[in-house]
């Protein structure tokens, strides 16, 4: 069976179609031809310029959202079958992140992981409402490279500021880097915690291989 | 007289500033909610009024932005949603301002596909809160820092079916994209405010996110496509980190001031702070807009 061709499943991510990203992962299993290379110039660069899209202002949250669903339904699919193959992408590092605790917005952390994921990281996702203590705990139990933690409110920005001092005062967390982000965060703030910043979760991917290359 | 009379006699009216980075300021541990102050420590709360009113507010806003009971529910409080509002507006008014504006921000669900958000929830829980804010007797109300234009008119419609004839004002937070002014949903800056304003807003306009000098032409746009009166609050520059872990706002209140007074000039009729902006900065506006010195 000859495998879907690539522009295909850019274009299911970018559309954020969903059932065709589904489709064309399984089409691309079912095809037993070499997985990674496809999903690359696919289904990756196809939410990569989702990202792009939402930098140029052409697209909004409910395009990124729709996007990260279609990416998420092909490595659904596609996961277990590198895995099967012995071809799962060699992880770039660990993650944790998380939304801090006392704000509830979910949505551009959860983009973030997407993407990071699609990268090649191993993310583990606390969800919103995130404890410094459960950063902590996580980021021990699967001796995260990196603490990714999101606010998207001014005033939970010192929840995050309360992390980055808890990780860099234990000699336990001292390797791992902190990466903050969300709405009214920024470089220079985030800088003069000492951690490092994204402004969207498409730069998010950048910083994170930087912290860990 | 009331605010739509206020707002009609053509002087610019002046709301207040930040109210949870206020309470930051004040101690508010991280993690907590400022409403949670509300019953924990009205003395601050009530504190940060008048620090508004005797700074020259017109009107000052309540402490209920997260006072809506799907936000109050995350945090356990959402059966003291009635008592909370209802002292809310008790400690605003003690502060004496000229008018009370109720206060009511989104409830930070999503609509799909971004969230699993539902309007039918959606007018519940705003209707449910503008009982309470009702009851305890506002003079108007601001739905404000909206970034779904879908939201904003659940809330606004919901107010207006309880509180039938009272002032409503809308404001939306909205990011510059290379294309213009946009909610993060997509909603373009004239045809949300126009839509707002036919559904019956009495004031719409723009609050947080962006600074003053980024509202400019914002200001600009909305004062030549929008008919109604715009209400305008910009943070006070961007957040920086303090060496305790704190932080600071990037604008001097003078600066602040010095943009607002030339948007009240060039005609916004509702004119104050969102995050960041305390006392300082409302006490260098009101002497700015009272000298009538619009000019740098």
């Amino acid at each position: 069976m000859p495998q879907p061709d690539v522009n295909s499943m850019q274009q299911a991510v970018i559309d954020g179609d969903v059932n065709s990203a589904r489709r064309l992962a399984e089409a691309l299993v079912a095809s037993g031809g070499d997985l990674l290379p496809a999903v690359e110039a696919g289904f990756i660069a196809g939410i990569r310029r989702v990202g792009e899209l939402w930098d140029e202002g052409e697209y909004f949250l409910p395009e990124l959202v729709q996007g990260a669903e279609a990416m998420k339904a092909a490595m659904a699919v596609v996961q277990p079958a590198l895995q099967a193959a012995g071809q799962a992408q060699a992880s770039r590092g660990r993650v944790v992140i998380g939304t801090v605790e006392g704000d509830l917005h979910d949505i551009g952390k959860s983009l973030v992981g997407v993407l990071l994921s699609a990268n090649g990281f191993e993310v583990h996702d606390l969800g919103a409402g995130v404890p410094v203590a459960s950063f902590l705990a996580k980021a021990e139990e699967v001796d995260a490279d990196i603490v990714a933690a999101s606010a998207l409110l001014t005033t939970t920005m010192e929840v995050q500021a309360a992390l980055v001092k808890a990780l860099g005062s234990s000699p336990r967390h001292q390797r791992r880097r902190a990466l903050l982000g969300g709405a009214p965060t920024t470089r220079r703030w985030a800088e003069g915690l000492g951690a490092a910043h994204a402004e969207n979760a498409v730069q998010a991917v950048a910083v994170a291989r930087g912290l860990v290359g | 007289m009331s605010l739509v009379d206020a707002l009609s006699a053509g002087r610019p009216l002046l709301l207040d500033g930040g109210l949870g980075s206020a309470v930051i300021a004040r101690g508010l541990p991280r993690g907590t909610p400022p409403e949670a102050w509300v019953l924990e420590r009205p003395e601050e709360i009530q504190a940060v009024h008048r620090g508004y009113v005797e700074a020259g507010s017109d009107a000052v806003q309540t402490c209920t932005f997260g006072a809506s009971p799907v936000r109050l529910a995350a945090f356990g409080l959402d059966h003291h949603c009635e008592e909370l509002n209802r002292r809310a507006v008790d400690l605003a008014r003690a502060a004496g301002p000229r008018f009370v504006v109720g206060d009511v921000g989104p409830t930070g669900e999503y609509l799909p596909p971004v969230g699993t958000g539902d309007e039918a929830r959606w007018r519940e829980t705003f209707a449910r809160q503008t009982r309470a804010l009702m009851a305890a007797g506002v003079d108007a109300f601001h739905v404000e820092t909206m970034s779904d234009l879908r939201e904003a008119k659940v809330a606004l419609a919901a107010i207006h079916r309880e509180a039938p004839g009272m002032p409503v004002m809308v404001s939306l937070t909205f990011d510059h994209k290379r294309r213009g002014y946009f909610t993060v949903m997509g909603d373009p800056l004239i045809p949300a405010l126009r839509a707002l304003a036919e559904a019956g807003a009495v004031a719409v306009g723009a609050n947080c996110t962006l600074t003053s000098p980024q509202m400019a032409g914002l200001v600009e746009e909305a004062l030549a496509g929008v008919e109604a009166p715009l209400v305008v609050q910009p943070n006070a520059g961007a957040p920086e980190a303090l060496p305790d872990g704190s932080f600071t706002y990037a604008q001097t209140p003078e600066d602040f001031a010095r943009d607002l007074a030339v948007f009240a000039a060039a005609g916004v009729a509702l004119v104050g702070g969102c995050c960041g902006t305390d006392r300082r900065f409302i006490a260098a506006l009101r002497r700015r807009l009272d000298e009538g010195t619009a000019s740098p």
